[in-house]
């Protein structure tokens, strides 16, 4: 046998094996591309761990559940408390809203809520205080894992009137004493016989076992398939009375590395871009500069606050005056304008121009580097002729900034901190630390002089775990507290304090205004600016409003649909 | 052989001479310019600027230096630690073998990832190291280069205790036992220059591996810190910039491709002039 | 040869056994439990919400009891949760085993095949023209940096040409067999590109070797014709050494293509145990390990015996 039969023979079978199915492949299904509008695929960067709606906060998870799930109360796209679960919000002015005076000598709350008539589970089983009664067992039970157990602890009993109407009974009484945000119902009659024993319930809940099953969802949609890791897909939930959504099917993709996202953006195999978890802004901006054309592209400034905490304890930065210098020494409207491309408003205080507490009345430090050099000045730091400034036993003025690694914006504003303070003679070194490190271990222990960080609030957030002298992190509170510059400013406690029970909106006003301008004079960290979330929408779809907090704009899903 | 070899001396040369390029230039390679992004070829920025209006050109310098320091030392930092455990295992033999040839296969299976995320969070002020040095932004090129020794040395261990497993039954090594050699003296005269060869190839070879796995770590969040540039740090942030900016990502992507197949072709070249059987072939 | 397997076995048990400690300890030592992450980012997690879910997790309990007890219950069969996925470790495991097998399994099959192509090929003809190409082809393989060579082929292929999707391992809703290939192909065709150049290096060089041996002088000098002396001759012997790629490739078989994957978000077990590692899941990162690590030791001592089988020359002791 030559050499050159024995190629045709047997690599040309081989060949045809090969690329006969690939070509099939390649041909077999064009639909995608062309799909009618009946179907939406949207990225996003994360895969939700669980989806039980109370176990692990996840941002993720809450975009899924957005859909498939009705909580009682929520913030809206306009910042304002919704009821989408009940029938409306429960007012003092109303009735349903009692103030009492508990045992104690405090005061306290009746809330009387009704869950709406049509609110049905998947499986057609009415929604009702059953399952009120069932949520309130599981969020208890210090067993069940439940993230956030502050409200379930506050609700110290339950009266249930009948099937759909329940009063909670809250053991303190604050302003924003209608919010019942984390009350997420569960389905009772699937759920109690996986909460046999609470501290099982993680992980035999049927939200991650059986994750299909309408009867887990009464929101617009259902899950109606999983692949791990890869997407979940929606469809129309059967025993929805509400609005009828206009999709007849949702998928969710994750896509983790953004580059890899654009590109699927880009081919087509997802539609969209979620804004609550997508696009860096300086990937958004880049993106919309040469695909204007083809998407729309909407910016939404969140709660997501940036700032650099200054740790109090370290004798450089525990003079006010270095505090204000290092501000003053910041382009912050050069670096959203340019980096940002404008979309990112620069921060007064951590609170954001949308809420309803903020206020104007506060000091702005705009860039002004002789001020900055002038204060440094007075503080006893000495310029050089080059190098940094250094004080009187000749202590060279060294910071040292930490953020987390691999958050690509971050590194990058870092280094225009780290070059823009070097202007005003002031050294600063970069150390970064994987999230987990630096959030786990070195901020809760304090062991830091500047770090570059958000918070993420809630609209009329009070910042009592952030800014109140018992919340430095310390033994007393098991390392638990998160006012990581150990701000101790008996005034601010007092604000803090008064602040949560006032119930008078001019004279709640007037308490946010003072307690922003006390924080931005006293700088225990050094606003930049709220974070813009961007979402990169086709052109033919229509109805997503992005909330700008945490609330996902999936709430709201069966308002989005495709134009005609 | 030569042009490989040349290649990696030129860029070694230009990279270590960045700083006085800077000078020429009269730009630092850490200034930002807000007002200066991401600009064309100039007289001033010869590459252009970066996202942060950095010079290109000195930051690819200045990530070459700190790639192949780090390739270079860690290639010769695993060269060394693998020769001394495989020559352990190869002529002691025995147990010594047995258990320094599991501990192989065990570093082989270890988790990477756990290991680097420790050794981010490893406080090396515990570790009696100066404070100076710990607060020094070099750290993370000293920790990449430690992590790339602690896994990288089972190469070399295993092609050490090979070498060293034949030319313990010569003739030659035998006879210089009996004459009551030192086994220093033995290893270090009679066995090392038996492996000396493969030794050198296997170096050359993982100085573009380190360089390789630096870019990953970089993708993963965990490489070499900013300020400091190193190709694969420029190389991940640039991918997200791939569509705007691509030269970018393009400039990096060139470097370690090339440096890498230079180290590959010196290591085969080298191969192929010290196994006279494959040259004869070849 | 039954004396040596079972000392190896007893080897491996033993190994695992340290190794399994050594992770469980690895990942102790790393600072921050998830609950620190997440209450870092919510301000209104409470020192009590902490302190009840770590009482709930099981994370404050001492490093060493918390060993003995998963020690313990992996030694009776039972891996526990993934606190991760909130599923038994093994179905957490399952679905992306098969993934990973899927994926590593194909690119390593089509990247040897080509190999065994373009190595023997390469290596009949040295120095020519074909050789050399082949040659530049291999270090290119090995050149590039592998989200970068990821990265260039999604927006080639997806993004310029809009041949094949860029992500997932199925259409949602579908998931057929065309629609499971269709994704495998940018994922698989990476990763070939990937591993093509060390083993095609390989099979030239042992070809080579093979070719200018004695026996194979002798064959041609018998007229043998050129085929079978290729394919009779030189690539039986060069076969062998093979085995040696063959039992390394076993272990990433299971411990899957972290970059790869996470660039085409295929979920497969390399980023399982990035993930896993990255999240304090004790259970699962220990059981994907260990499973990733037994394996890679399994087929390391497959291959001796093979060895031995293959090659009359090599003794087991």
């Amino acid at each position: 046998m030559s050499e050159n039969s024995l190629r045709s023979t047997r690599w040309g079978w081989a060949i045809r094996c090969l690329v006969i199915p690939a070509c099939l492949i390649l041909l077999s299904d064009q639909r995608q591309a062309v799909a009618g509008k009946d179907e939406l695929t949207i990225g996003i960067t994360q895969f939700p761990s669980t989806l039980n709606p109370n176990i692990d906060a996840m941002a993720a998870k809450s975009y899924v559940l957005g859909a498939t799930l009705r909580p009682f109360t929520v913030y809206d796209a306009d910042w304002k408390l919704v009821c989408l679960l009940c029938v409306k919000l429960p007012s003092i002015e109303d009735g349903d809203a009692v103030p009492v005076d508990l045992p104690d000598g405090k005061k306290g709350i009746d809330l009387t809520f009704t869950i709406r008539p049509d609110a049905s589970w998947g499986d057609g089983v009415p929604v009702t205080t059953e399952d009120v009664l069932f949520t309130y067992q599981v969020g208890r039970d210090p067993a069940s894992a439940v993230a956030n157990g502050e409200l379930y602890r506050r609700i110290t009993d339950i009266t249930v009137k009948d099937d759909k109407t329940f009063t909670l009974r809250v053991d303190k009484l604050t302003f924003d004493y209608a919010a019942i945000n984390d009350f997420v119902l569960l389905p009772a009659h699937l759920e109690r016989s996986a909460f046999n024993e609470p501290a099982q319930y993680r992980v035999r809940t049927r939200y991650d076992n059986d994750p299909t099953n309408p009867g887990l969802y009464n929101g617009p949609y259902r899950i109606s398939e999983i692949a791990a890791g890869s997407h979940i897909s929606l469809e129309p939930n059967p025993s929805w009375q509400g609005p009828k959504p206009h999709f007849r099917r949702v998928t969710i993709r994750a896509i983790e590395n953004t580059a890899a996202l654009e590109a699927n953006l880009l081919s087509g195999t997802i539609d969209m871009v979620a804004g609550e978890l997508g696009f860096p802004l300086e990937d958004a901006i880049a993106f919309e500069k040469r695909h204007r054309d083809a998407y729309q592209i909407v910016y939404k400034p969140s709660l997501v606050y940036e700032h650099v905490d200054c740790n109090l304890d370290s004798p450089v930065l525990a003079d006010r005056r270095v505090r204000e210098a290092l501000i003053l020494g910041l382009d912050r409207d050069a670096m959203t304008g340019q980096l940002f491309a404008g979309q990112q408003p620069v921060a007064d205080s951590f609170v954001n121009p949308l809420d309803s507490g903020y206020s104007t009345d506060l000091p702005h430090y705009r860039h002004d580097p002789e001020r900055a050099a002038a204060l440094l000045e007075a503080a006893g730091w000495r310029k050089q002729a080059n190098g940094p400034r250094i004080d009187a036993n000749g202590n060279r003025l060294t910071l040292e900034l930490m953020t987390t690694a691999g958050n690509r914006s971050r590194e990058l504003v870092e280094q225009v901190l780290q070059s823009q303070w070097r202007r005003i003679g002031v050294e600063v070194r970069l150390r970064n630390e994987p999230a987990r490190v630096l959030f786990g271990q070195t901020l809760r222990h304090r062991q830091f002089q500047l770090a570059m960080y958000a918070w993420i609030s809630s609209p009329e957030n009070v910042p009592r775990s952030i800014l109140h002298s018992r919340e430095i992190p310390g033994p007393g509170n098991s390392f638990a507290g998160q006012n990581l510059s150990g701000f101790n400013n008996p005034e601010t406690d007092r604000l803090l304090d008064a602040l949560e029970v006032e119930l008078d909106p001019a004279r709640r006003h007037s308490l946010w205004a003072e307690l922003q301008r006390l924080y931005a004079t006293e700088l225990p960290s050094l606003p930049l600016y709220f974070r813009s979330s961007v979402f990169v929408l086709p052109k033919w779809l229509s109805g997503v409003r992005p909330t700008g907090n945490q609330y996902p704009s999936t709430l709201w899903i069966t308002d989005w649909k495709p134009e005609q | 052989m030569k042009l490989p070899l040349v290649l990696l001396c030129l860029l070694a040369a230009a990279s270590f001479g960045a700083p006085l390029a800077a000078a020429v230039l009269g730009v630092d390679a850490r200034s930002v310019d807000l007002l200066d992004r991401v600009a064309d070829p100039s007289l001033q920025h010869p590459l252009g600027t970066d996202e942060l209006g950095r010079d290109v050109l000195l930051r690819l310098l200045e990530g070459g230096r700190v790639s192949l320091a780090v390739g270079g030392a860690a290639a010769l930092a695993s060269a060394v630690l693998g020769t001394i455990i495989g020559l352990a295992a190869g002529y002691v033999g025995g147990w010594t073998d047995r258990v320094l040839m599991r501990l192989t296969d065990g570093v082989i299976a270890l988790p990477l990832l756990a290991l680097l995320i420790v050794l981010a969070a490893l406080d090396l002020g515990k570790l009696g190291l100066p404070r100076e040095f710990i607060q020094s932004e070099e750290v993370s090129v000293f920790r990449i280069i430690a992590l790339a020794t602690l896994v990288g040395w089972t190469t070399t261990a295993r092609l050490v205790r090979g070498g060293t497993l034949i030319a313990r039954s010569q003739d030659y090594v035998r006879a210089a036992q009996s004459l009551g050699a030192s086994t220093v003296h033995v290893l270090r005269w009679h066995v090392l220059p038996n492996v000396v060869g493969p030794l050198l190839v296997a170096t050359a070879l993982s100085v573009g591996d380190i360089i390789l796995l630096e870019s990953v770590l970089s993708f993963l969040g965990l490489g070499i810190q900013p300020p400091m540039a190193s190709w694969g740090n420029m190389l991940t942030n640039a991918q997200e910039l791939i569509e705007s900016a691509p030269l970018l990502a393009i400039y990096p992507g060139v470097m370690i491709f090339v440096t890498v197949i230079c180290c590959n072709m010196f290591a085969d070249a080298l191969h192929k002039r010290l196994d006279p059987r494959q040259a004869a072939g070849a | 040869m039954i004396r040596f397997v079972s000392i190896r076995l007893v080897e491996i048990a033993v190994t695992l056994a340290l190794m399994s400690f050594v992770i469980y300890g690895l990942i102790g030592l790393m600072p921050g439990d998830p609950i620190d992450l997440m209450r870092s980012s919510d301000p209104r997690a409470s020192a009590a919400d902490v302190a009840r879910l770590k009482a709930a997790y099981g994370l404050n309990r001492p490093l060493g009891e918390r060993y003995l007890a998963w020690a313990g219950a992996a030694f009776a069969g039972d891996l526990g949760y993934s606190r991760l996925f909130s599923e038994p470790v093994l179905s957490a495991i399952r679905p992306r085993l098969v993934n990973s097998l899927l994926l590593m399994g194909a690119g390593f099959t089509l990247a040897l095949l080509l190999a065994l192509l373009l190595g023997i090929a390469a290596a009949r003809r040295p120095n020519s023209r074909l050789d050399r190409i082949v040659n530049l082809l291999c270090f290119a393989g090995v050149s590039m940096p592998s989200f970068w060579l990821a990265l260039l082929v999604i927006l080639l292929f997806s993004v310029e040409l809009r041949w094949l999707p860029a992500s997932g391992i199925a259409t949602a809703g579908r998931g057929d067999l065309a629609d499971r290939l269709k994704h495998l192909v940018l994922p698989v065709a990476t990763l070939t590109l990937i591993n093509l150049g060390p083993y095609t290096r390989f099979v030239r060089a042992a070809m080579r070797d093979a070719l200018t041996r004695d026996h194979i002088r002798t064959a041609r000098a018998k007229g043998a014709s050129e085929a079978r002396v290729v394919m009779h001759h030189a690539l039986r012997p060069a076969l062998i050494p093979l085995v040696t790629i063959l039992a390394l490739s076993c272990g990433n078989l299971v411990s899957g293509a972290l970059v790869t994957e996470t660039m085409y978000s295929y979920p497969g077990m390399g980023k399982l145990i990035f993930d896993a590692v990255m999240g304090n899941d004790y259970n699962l990162a220990l059981a994907t390990l260990l499973l990733a690590t037994a394996v890679t030791m399994g087929a390391n001592l497959a291959a001796d015996v093979a060895y031995c089988c293959l090659d009359p020359r090599v003794s087991l002791r």
